[in-house]
């Protein structure tokens, strides 16, 4: 999807941008257990607006939602926030650049942005209480860029409806 | 086609805010205040009881299907699984009303012998039946939180057990719930004694589910299957619970001290109901008035009074 041969989008609903930060909240405070390797929806869902909605959905939203998922997990309070304070800013710096490649070259840039999120965590985390919750939490950034271009057909889908409706057209 | 339709317009020109890099820096700089504030001191509490209240709705209606999953599962597991079951519970009802029974008579019999060596009267335990609600998915740390929080009288460090055992210890109030460390957490410890060789030691969490026996001598008498439960002497939990068994004794030669691997008897996986009791020390009597006044009151009324009257 380069944005030269993309299609023209509508302006983004800001109550469907701030429903899906809910949602991917949601998906992070399911109960689901303790896997390392959990994909972070809230960080995937805020990178995508930050990319997408730099003047929208800042680094104050994303610190916001971090001490959130601190105060859920019981974790030490501005652990997540600073971690998607700086997923946030990294996000910003790129997504002018970001945008002009297909989704697949966009997930493999997007990587090394998951990957200093969740070091900074375990950073936080081997210096308050030096646990380490094992190899394959290696693996919880790889799946976050994995799903980059699943997030981005999903949250873009609604802008991408015909500006004038038609009958034969799904979206 | 109206105006505004789409979704590409320029870049303001002013009114931009400050950059990036300035936010960066003041939210990290708040984050790291926040770390230090909430490991250091108590100032966040507030702030964290605000967040968590605002969070408690949510994490109510999320327990609901995990709830559902637990009572459809067993459901389905079918008639002959809750017959096995009940015949399992009621096995295990008749082995505790023998035990029950004679606890009834040694407990008078105990608080008739304390009263003729004029002993103190045993501590009788205030408990609070709680509801898990999740368990922290933080794959860093063993948190539960439950939901009865201060308005129910849980107060910070109060132990948290099960049918089989101490299950961790309350750490963080809210409150309408709170956050329980389980004793696997890597920063949890516990005062335990061994059954067998009636020898004090303490357990601390360790990787994967379970504890260790740290600063146990080589030669230690420790055998495989001894059971721990807590001593009592911490002034939190009450003694005789039990905690764990030893699986796993390594009399290191690098070493002066050995590696003893514990199985907590409490698992934590898939519990649903805990008991929360009060801490010890809430029932012990105050502490002795400090040194100045010892000498002055003999008389044992005077001491009732505040400390204020008989110092001047």
């Amino acid at each position: 999807m380069p944005r030269g041969a993309d299609q023209l989008l509508l302006p983004v609903n800001p109550l469907f941008l701030w429903f899906s930060l809910f949602a991917a909240l949601v998906l992070n405070m399911l109960p689901l257990g303790r896997v390392a390797a959990m994909p972070d929806f809230l960080a995937l869902a805020l990178v995508f607006w930050n990319v997408h909605q730099p003047r929208r959905v800042g680094i104050g939203a994303a610190f916001f939602f971090g001490l959130l998922m601190d105060v859920h997990q019981g974790a030490v309070l501005g652990q997540h926030a600073e971690a998607y304070t700086l997923l946030s800013f990294l996000a910003i710096t790129m997504h002018r650049r970001l945008l002009w490649f297909g989704l697949a070259e966009q997930a493999l840039q997007i990587l090394p942005v998951f990957i200093v999120a969740h070091a900074v965590s375990l950073v936080v985390r081997l210096l308050s209480s030096g646990s380490f919750p094992g190899w394959t939490m290696l693996l919880a950034p790889v799946f976050e860029a994995l799903l980059w271009p699943v997030i981005s057909w999903m949250l873009l889908a609604p802008q991408r409806r015909a500006p004038d409706r038609d009958e034969n057209r799904v979206l | 086609m109206p105006l505004g339709t789409l979704d590409r317009r320029p870049p303001p020109f002013f009114h931009q805010g400050p950059s990036a890099l300035t936010r960066l820096a003041v939210f990290s700089a708040v984050a790291l205040f926040l770390m230090a504030a909430d490991t250091r001191f108590a100032v966040t509490r507030p702030l964290r009881s605000g967040l968590q209240m605002l969070l408690l709705p949510l994490e109510r209606v999320l327990a609901v299907p995990l709830q559902l999953t637990h009572a459809g599962g067993e459901y389905m597991s079918g008639l002959h699984a809750a017959q096995a079951e009940l015949s399992h519970a009621e096995l295990a009802l008749t082995a505790q009303s023998a035990k029950a029974a004679r606890v009834d008579t040694l407990t008078a019999e105990n608080t008739r012998l304390r009263a003729l060596v004029d002993l103190k009267p045993g501590l009788v335990v205030k408990s609070v039946a709680a509801e898990v609600l999740y368990e922290a998915s933080d794959p860093f740390s063993r948190k539960i939180f439950i939901d009865r929080g201060a308005s129910q009288g849980v107060v910070p460090g109060a132990p948290v057990i099960d049918e089989a055992g101490v299950l961790g210890q309350v750490t963080r109030v809210y409150p309408l719930s709170s956050e329980v460390t389980l004793l696997i957490d890597k920063e949890a410890a516990i005062p335990v004694l061994n059954t067998r060789t009636h020898q004090r030691s303490a357990a601390f969490g360790a990787d994967g589910a379970a504890l260790e026996l740290r600063f146990m001598a080589g030669n230690a008498d420790v055998k495989v299957g001894d059971v721990l439960q807590t001593s009592g002497v911490d002034g939190i939990y009450p003694p005789g619970l039990d905690v764990a068994r030893v699986v796993k004794v390594d009399p290191r030669a690098d070493s002066s001290f050995a590696r003893i691997a514990l199985a907590p008897t409490a698992s934590a996986d898939g519990v649903r109901h805990v008991l929360v009791l009060e801490p010890m020390a809430m029932q012990l009597p105050p502490r002795p008035a400090p040194e100045s006044d010892a000498g002055k009151d003999k008389d044992k009324d005077k001491n009732a009074k505040p400390a204020k009257g008989g110092r001047k």
